[in-house]
């Protein structure tokens, strides 16, 4: 693997979901690590990754536009509300920005959905951890079945839930909705999230309550478990904690416990939005240098 | 006492928490009935909404009757003096919900959140601000974290531009010295009004409320006959009486209150609360007594005992809004038998 055949990269934001994307990326074959953008050099996250050797500054989106240099691929891991400003001031330097914040911006990408639209979309978002849990299923499960309403209902660890998602909650719901209704065709949507301040915390969770008159076990486990093997090829905890039909009701209930890396186990919601990011970032860098697939 | 003759403003949550124990399905007319009642008993306050508050309506926690805007405009219609309140849930409602309860005549809007996340309520409690609406930040759950913890939460809630800021005893898990220690420390740590918000698992709502009166609170909550989740919550035509001859001036008219309390048992319950067994160990596990109706159910289906499930929730510290753990519980018990 040459150094010169990867593709570089930046992420903006080291926040919980920034400074796990870094490290992350500092470990991708396909992908050069540039520079890690936040706004204040005294944050842990920036504090930890400069004791690492990564590159980064305290200068935020202005700081990664003055290196005038032509990165292949922006991270946004800092909130809705700056993304649009974000892709604005980034537009020229012509790169893939692939958006870890529920804006709304970019093509809402679902990996093991639609993950081919990278190569076609400047800026791909990721839409949300819950929407990244449960759209593949819910999609699967609406593939072979009508479903008058989709609920999601997912619970994270209050430890791994940074501020912006904390100030993003209703965009979060949004655009989770609207990925759903994208995704999976279901029309009728309601998404709701729950911070647990449990100690010690607890495995981050989404629970799927479906209405459709022909729902039964045998296919809904069927679609469930075809689901959950397909994305533990790239999220290694994701696991199907329940699933159950009962009168035209059926109930999901995912776990996804992180695995690898340095943040806890427990903060699935951050290792799968993040791997699911790297898995699309990594699909566009190898459709930049062809000759890497054979490589890699 | 020192400040015998100080005010208490009652806050009566009945058209809300109530919901729970009718699993969500009160009616127009029900809803009219009891907000003008307590209107003319001068209940400062009225809180109208679903169970867990604006656009929670969801399959995981129950689906209301009416809408939202149903319930707002009705009620709204029916009082004359006192204010009309909603709750709202971050995660479950959302600034658009606020808006449109703000539209509807709300006078104060609560923000809930669990105890140690009052940073949820961050954004919403700001906008309100801006909107020059009158906002409390309210904590869930609170007997899962201890009173400095609650009054550091409390000043988080003052700063992002809440005017009140109290607990919730969701589970109905205190005894009065766990309230005195928390009401003491948020008022040491805050210049706004404290409230304090009972259930009554353990018989306790009516002391655990004199108790946070005297170690400070300026807002109680109470329902009319308790009508709340599980054991139900403070009973309002009691409470009143009692804060009034411990001294405390509240401005409620008793026989209007005593005749709203009649109303709400003959329009709005099957049956007034009671401390049933279940009740009992959802107080004792610390477990939201909401989920009261969904254990029992999925109990029944699955064939296990309603109070294993409340336990086991309880050493998962589940929270309110977690119903959907209550299928992995009731499963894992009945897969031991």
């Amino acid at each position: 693997m040459t150094h010169n055949r990867r593709s570089s990269a930046a992420v903006l934001g080291a926040g919980l979901i920034g400074a796990d994307l870094a490290d992350r990326i500092s470990r991708s074959d396909l992908l050069d690590l540039r520079l890690v953008a936040g706004r204040d050099e005294n944050t842990p996250g920036l504090r930890r990754l400069a004791r690492q050797g990564l590159p980064v500054t305290g200068g935020g989106v202005a700081a990664l536009v003055e290196t005038g240099e032509k990165i292949d691929v922006v991270f946004d891991a800092t909130s809705a509300l700056s993304h649009a400003a974000h892709a604005e001031l980034l537009e020229p330097l012509g790169g893939l920005l692939v958006d870890l914040t529920p804006s709304q911006v970019g093509r809402m990408v679902i990996p093991t959905v639609n993950g081919p639209d990278v190569l076609a979309h400047r800026n791909v978002n990721m839409v949300s951890c819950g929407g990244q849990a449960a759209i593949p299923v819910l999609a699967a499960i609406a593939r072979h079945h009508r479903i008058e309403y989709a609920e999601v209902v997912t619970t994270a660890a209050s430890p791994s839930i940074g501020r912006s998602t904390r100030l993003n909650l209703d965009e979060y719901i949004d655009t989770t909705q609207d990925a759903v209704r994208e995704f999976a065709g279901i029309r009728d949507v309601k998404v709701m999230v729950n911070l647990s301040p449990a100690r010690p915390p607890v495995t981050f969770r989404v629970a799927l309550s479906l209405l459709g008159a022909d729902l039964t076990d045998a296919s809904v486990r069927t679609a469930v478990d075809a689901v959950a093997a397909e994305m533990r090829t790239f999220v290694a905890g994701y696991a199907v904690a329940g699933c159950s039909v009962h009168d035209g009701r059926a109930f999901v209930a995912l776990e996804v416990a992180a695995s690898g890396g340095r943040i806890p186990r427990y903060a699935g919601n951050l290792d799968i939005i993040n791997s699911a990011a790297l898995r699309v970032a990594e699909q566009y860098a190898l459709a930049q240098h062809p000759a890497d697939q054979e490589a890699s | 006492m020192s400040d015998a003759a100080r005010p208490i403003t009652v806050h009566d949550p009945t058209l809300r928490d109530g919901h729970h124990a009718v699993r969500h399905q009160l009616g127009r007319e029900q809803l009219r009935a009891y907000a003008a009642a307590a209107d003319a008993a001068r209940v400062p306050v009225v809180e109208v909404g679903h169970g867990n508050g604006l656009g929670a309506s969801s399959l995981q926690v129950g689906r209301a009757r009416l809408a939202d805007d149903e319930m707002l405009s009705v009620v709204r219609e029916a009082l004359a003096h006192s204010k009309m309140a909603v709750f709202m849930l971050p995660g479950w409602g959302s600034a658009k919900d606020l808006r449109r309860a703000v539209g509807h005549g709300a006078d104060l809007v609560r923000i809930g959140t669990h105890c140690t996340e009052a940073d949820l309520a961050e954004r919403h409690l700001g906008e309100l601000r801006a909107d020059g609406v009158e906002a409390h930040g309210v904590l869930l759950m609170s007997h899962m974290a201890e009173p400095d913890r609650l009054a550091e939460e409390c000043v988080k809630l003052v700063g992002y531009g809440a005017c009140g800021v109290g607990i919730l005893d969701s589970s109905g898990h205190y005894l009065p010295a766990d309230v005195t220690a928390r009401i003491a420390a948020i008022r040491a740590a805050v210049d706004v009004p404290v409230m304090f918000h009972g259930h009554n698992n353990l018989g306790m709502a009516v002391a655990n409320s004199v108790a946070a009166a005297d170690a400070g609170a300026h807002i109680i909550d109470a329902c009319a006959r308790g009508f709340g989740a599980g054991a139900g919550n403070t009973q309002l035509e009691v409470v009143v009486p009692v804060l009034e001859r411990l001294g405390y001036r509240t401005g409620i008219d008793l026989y209007k209150l005593l005749d709203a309390a009649d109303i709400a048992e003959r329009e709005l319950m099957p049956a007034p609360p009671t401390i049933d067994s279940v009740a009992v160990v959802s107080g004792l596990s610390g477990v939201f007594s909401g989920f009261k109706a969904r254990v029992l159910d999925i109990s029944r289906r699955e064939g296990v005992d309603p109070r294993d499930v409340f336990f086991e929730l309880g050493r998962r510290q589940a929270v309110a809004g977690q119903e959907d753990l209550i299928v992995d519980v009731a499963a894992a018990l009945a897969a031991k038998d």
